[in-house]
């Protein structure tokens, strides 16, 4: 999703369709067909045309619902995978202007990247996407609670439970995310044995996996939302179990072991919050999310320092072409996933945010594409919204540097003339690959990335 | 020894109309798209003689006129070029939540391919991969082909391995477009072998790769038509 300036300067919501990755081997595909004409109506889930790569087909599926509003790349030509092929639009009244905004479809096969990211007038955010999927949640469980809104939450697998063992949903209090309804809910409320968690057949198994223990706060704010107050601790097993890794648990170990030939080091630093949450509590209705601040944040400046965004391969350093944040989220069923946003440092604040909530939403489900959480340059831990003070973070293969970052608490701080004052505060702390990133650019990042979120966090909505 | 993924197999006797057994294929996609966590499917048959062709194939690869070919032909939703399915061939069919096995497509394809090699080394036979080509040879004559179609990662269609078809139907097209390397069949260096000796190799072999535990369709899961 991205805003287009459209003529007379209106904001115009256009969501992109990108070649997709078919493949950890695949670079580029061939566009067999467009199911759809430019014009045409979409439905969320409806396939939009066929990509072929090797002898393989696979029908691409609009995220949204609207209209095809454009195709920038026709039936018979290749593209990289990441392209944009085509746009999407919400309304029909926004197809011609889409249309006339887009770039022109390349003429040749010529790669040349449809890229439009105009600078977007703070003041007139496009409205945030319906919401789009029940907002993802940190590790820990929540304490229960009825659903907010009266709608039955319940996860796939406790409603099919619910069917086989005849356990009305609508009795039951969930202890997932939200009052969400687990299975495990099920299970208790029909006198049935807590079966441990199930081996999770997910599409993670090369995901590169970031630190221990951390997990994504898409809807939460960094340290502004209390930590998630007394209950359970997660665990997938009961005590005296001894429970079997998943595929992606497993995945997340190799990673982990990984990163022990890695010659680490950590450098860390103390970032004044209070100008970065006063806009955070501005753009927060406009659906942004905290998550999406650190890592447009982080995006920029990644940007102006090259360095932290390189990685150490045989060849020598490797500088990616594109700042890639990573953010690391934690799986309800074990393990951990690290969704991608792609080109942080250029797509807008809005945009950002709506694609962290379909990656997250998408990842929970184990609907992520292979470059959707492969293709991290940069990534981004944050588990502030627990409260915690400080803690580090293990070095994802493949990447040079992770951000571990903390909880923004009030910190009573004495100025240069002798001043006290409280305001909030929060440690980050970086870990990084000391063959590519040394110390001073690790210190000059962090230093730049304070500079910009102690005195100047609104230009991220530019 | 992990427990399998529940599959059910459906190995009819006796050819399936292409058009009947596809139709098959496409009423358990939509099974496995409204129950991604639902039982993945293996169809192992034979189909008469019919030529398909793939979404983006080109009609140059044909030696006859679409309009009126020597047998049925039909374009479906597969990837990669013409083929020729008939009697004497053995076809598996997947239908898989490819998401449980690694939501690579290459990756599947190589897995496919890794089927008919598991096979031919059960019979003795050293087949091979040709680098850059998708499918399966012996001796330069290719015996299987392979062609997959997906819809968020829900598979269909597969590979067909010749047992002990009549080739000659194979020359009325470039088989995959590939106009330098012949066409094979497993009787060719196993005299007298059937289809119905393959079969249970072939299943067997999908099973093992792909992790799968096949039972026999229950009444609710039966296709119709």
């Amino acid at each position: 999703m991205r805003a287009l300036a459209a003529p007379g300067n209106k904001i115009l919501a256009t969501h992109d369709i990108f070649m997709p990755a078919l493949s950890s081997t695949m670079t580029e595909g061939k566009i067999v067909e467009w199911l759809k004409k430019p014009g045409d109506p979409v439905a969320r889930g409806e396939s939009v045309l066929v990509v072929e790569s090797d002898k393989a087909d696979m029908d691409v599926e609009a995220f949204q619902e609207g209209f095809l509003a454009a195709v920038l790349m026709p039936a018979g030509e290749t593209a990289p995978v990441g392209e944009t092929i085509g746009l999407i639009v919400e309304t029909e009244a926004e197809i011609a202007a889409a249309q006339a905004s887009a770039p022109s479809a390349p003429v040749a096969a010529a790669a040349a990247p449809a890229i439009v990211s105009s600078p977007v007038p703070a003041a007139a955010p496009p409205a945030p996407a319906a919401a789009a999927a029940p907002a993802p949640q940190p590790v820990a469980v929540a304490p229960p609670a009825p659903p907010a809104n009266g709608r039955l939450v319940a996860t796939p697998r406790a409603r099919k439970l619910a069917k086989q063992l005849g356990v009305a949903l609508e009795t039951l209090r969930g202890t997932g995310p939200h009052g969400r309804i687990q299975a495990e809910d099920v299970e208790l409320a029909s006198g049935q044995p807590v079966s441990v968690p199930r081996v999770a057949e997910g599409s993670a198994a090369y995901a590169p996996a970031a630190a221990g223990s951390a997990a994504g706060a898409p809807g939460g704010g960094n340290g502004a939302s209390p930590a998630p107050s007394a209950a359970m601790g997660q665990a997938f097993g009961r005590p005296g179990d001894t429970v079997a890794f998943n595929t992606l648990q497993q995945a997340v170990n190799r990673n982990m072991l990984a990163s022990l030939t890695v010659p680490c080091f950590h450098v860390g630093y103390t970032i004044t919050t209070d100008r970065l949450d006063a806009f955070y509590k501005q753009v927060k209705g406009k659906g942004v999310t905290m998550t999406a601040l650190l890592a447009k944040a982080v995006g920029v400046v990644l940007a102006r320092h090259p360095q932290v965004n390189g990685a150490y391969t045989d060849a020598g350093m490797a500088y990616p072409a594109t700042v890639n944040v990573a953010v690391a989220v934690a799986m309800d069923d074990g393990g951990l996933l690290t969704p991608v946003l792609k080109d942080a440092n250029t797509i807008d604040l809005y945009s950002l945010s709506r694609t962290w909530a379909d990656l997250v939403a998408r990842s929970r489900t184990k609907q992520l594409k292979p470059d959707e959480y492969s293709t991290g340059t940069f990534t981004l831990s944050n588990l502030g919204m627990f409260g915690v003070d400080r803690f580090d973070a293990i070095l994802p293969p493949g990447t040079g540097a992770i951000l571990a970052v903390a909880a923004s608490r009030p910190t009573v701080m004495a100025g240069n003339d002798g001043s006290i004052a409280v305001k909030r505060q929060m440690q980050v702390n970086l870990t990084a690959d000391h063959r590519v990133i040394y110390g001073a650019h690790g210190a000059a990042f962090l230093k730049d990335l304070a500079n910009l979120i102690e005195t100047n966090p609104e230009s991220l909505a530019l | 020894m992990k427990p399998g993924l529940d599959a059910i197999l459906f190995d009819p006797p006796g050819p399936v109309p292409f058009e009947r057994a596809w139709r098959w294929q496409r009423t358990l996609q939509q099974r496995l798209l409204a129950d991604p966590r639902g039982p993945e499917t293996l169809l192992i048959l034979e189909h008469p003689g019919c030529y398909t062709l793939g979404r983006g194939a080109s009609l140059d690869h044909l030696g006859f006129d679409p309009a009126a070919p020597p047998a049925p032909l039909f374009r479906i939703d597969r990837g990669g070029e013409v083929t020729h399915h008939l009697p004497g061939q053995l076809v598996a069919y997947p239908v898989l939540n490819l998401q449980r096995h690694g939501a690579d497509l290459h990756l599947y394809l190589r897995q496919l391919e890794g089927v008919v090699l598991d096979v031919l080394g059960q019979l003795g036979l050293a087949g091979q991969r040709l680098e850059g080509l998708t499918g399966v040879w012996l001796e330069g004559r290719k015996l299987a082909a392979i062609g997959v179609g997906a819809r968020r990662w829900i598979s269909q269609h597969g590979l067909a391995l010749n047992v002990n078809c009549d080739l000659d139907g194979f020359a009325a097209i470039v088989p995959c477009g590939l106009a330098d390397h012949g066409v094979g069949r497993l009787c060719d260096w196993l005299p007298g072998l059937r289809p119905d000796q393959v079969q249970p190799l072939l299943r067997d072999a999908i099973a093992e790769r792909f992790g799968l535990t096949l039972r026999p369709p229950k009444d609710s899961e039966r296709l119709r038509g």
